[in-house]
């Protein structure tokens, strides 16, 4: 068995476990499982701040051709990950704070948490503040689909929200609602 | 920690700049929706003459270019928006520097209430007068000894300088010390001759 790290087409390197052909399947030992859980967590989280994804549905791993193909197969050892050990995994993450289901009430696609909302609240702060747009009202559009490329383009709007609540609670942000839509306006942070 | 309290009330002119805004990314969406359109029809032409429909392939091509000509027009749309959010915004900062403007001309006003020509020449007065004052009394203390104590201080001035004087004088007197003597040392029986003789002749 030649266990060695692999590099795919996205330049993303994959840990050697990954080409370990027991990582794919479900085990009976509880402990095992659990550390290939958290092998598997830290994983898809990686790969999903590298290529910037933020869903991950259970049909990734039922149908090939998606975006998550390099890390949820492995044809070189002829292995992919089952939908139903994904949906464990999944379960775990969201039990850890480190992704939710998105949309709620189903357990079939969840957001994944590579940066958690306050993570996130800090990273938009900054952006706006290095930007040179405090006090200035944004849409979410503007923040989410930028015409130049931010380290906030392509971010869900749920977790837009979420990231702008916790901004709310410190005063740094201010949430503005019309009937068209919703807006933000960013204050710059107060020194108590 | 009450958030609330301190962020600024949503005016209605902020409402307005946050509808532009949204209607302008309403376009942008919209062009977005015709690029693709573009590309759509751009494809079905190639696909319809590939297959030898040229006149379905030209009715594509025709669509396509009615949708450049809408393109064309919403970038005209977009761009009056943008201008109208950018002037919007301007005139905000320009506002924020006239308030600016006014309340320091305010506390300029407020400074020079305290500091008008009037009241400093009155200070300057009134320090002078003061000075005056000082000086008199002065000169009344002064004044205040009378001829015997005048005097007094004098003599006691002089012979501190005479005491001065003394020390310094003093000082100036050398030493007088004895010489060394120069005459070889005698013997001890020479010596004592010399002692008996000498003893003799003091009696």
């Amino acid at each position: 068995m030649n266990l060695s790290t692999y590099k795919t087409a996205s330049g993303f390197l994959l840990p050697s476990i990954h080409s370990a052909p027991p990582f794919f399947t479900q085990q009976p030992n509880t402990a095992t499982q659990a550390g290939f859980t958290e092998q598997w967590t830290r994983l898809l989280l990686a790969y999903a701040r590298h290529r910037r994804l933020f869903t991950l549905r259970l049909e990734d791993a039922e149908v090939p051709g998606g975006e998550w193909d390099e890390v949820l197969r492995n044809p070189r050892i002829n292995r992919r990950l089952m939908p139903n050990h994904l949906a464990h995994v999944l379960d775990v993450m969201v039990s850890k704070d480190l992704a939710v289901y998105e949309p709620a009430k189903q357990m079939r696609a969840v957001l994944l948490y590579w940066r958690s909302p306050d993570e996130w609240a800090d990273v938009l702060h900054e952006w706006a503040t290095n930007t040179g747009q405090l006090n200035t009202i944004l849409t979410f559009y503007e923040i989410s689909d930028p015409p130049v490329p931010s380290a906030l383009s392509g971010i869900p709007e749920s977790l837009l929200r979420g990231a702008i609540a916790v901004l709310a609670k410190s005063g740094r942000a201010q949430l503005i609602s019309i009937s068209d839509g919703d807006g933000v306006r960013f204050f710059p942070p107060r020194t108590k | 920690m009450g958030g609330s309290q301190s962020t600024p009330k949503i005016t209605a002119q902020d409402r307005a700049i946050l509808d532009l805004k949204l209607q302008r990314d309403k376009l942008k969406q919209y062009q977005k929706k015709i690029q693709i359109i573009l590309d759509r029809e751009h494809e079905i032409a190639k696909q319809q003459l590939a297959a030898g429909h040229k006149d379905r392939a030209l009715i594509a091509l025709r669509r396509r270019k009615y949708q450049e000509g809408l393109l064309v027009k919403t970038d005209g749309q977009l761009e009056s928006l943008e201008q109208l959010v950018s002037t919007i915004e301007f005139s905000l900062v320009e506002v924020s520097v006239l308030h600016g403007l006014k309340q320091g001309n305010a506390v300029l006003k407020e400074i020079h209430k305290e500091l008008n020509v009037e009241s400093v020449e009155r200070l300057l007065e009134e320090t002078a007068e003061a000075r005056e004052y000082q000086r008199e009394i002065d000169n009344m203390l002064t004044n205040n000894l009378s001829l015997d104590e005048e005097d007094a201080v004098q003599a006691e001035l002089k012979e501190l300088q005479q005491e001065a004087l003394h020390a310094q004088r003093n000082e100036e007197t050398p030493l007088s010390l004895p010489d060394a003597p120069t005459a070889e040392p005698v013997s001890s029986e020479q010596g004592v001759l010399r002692l008996i003789l000498l003893l003799a002749s003091l009696t």
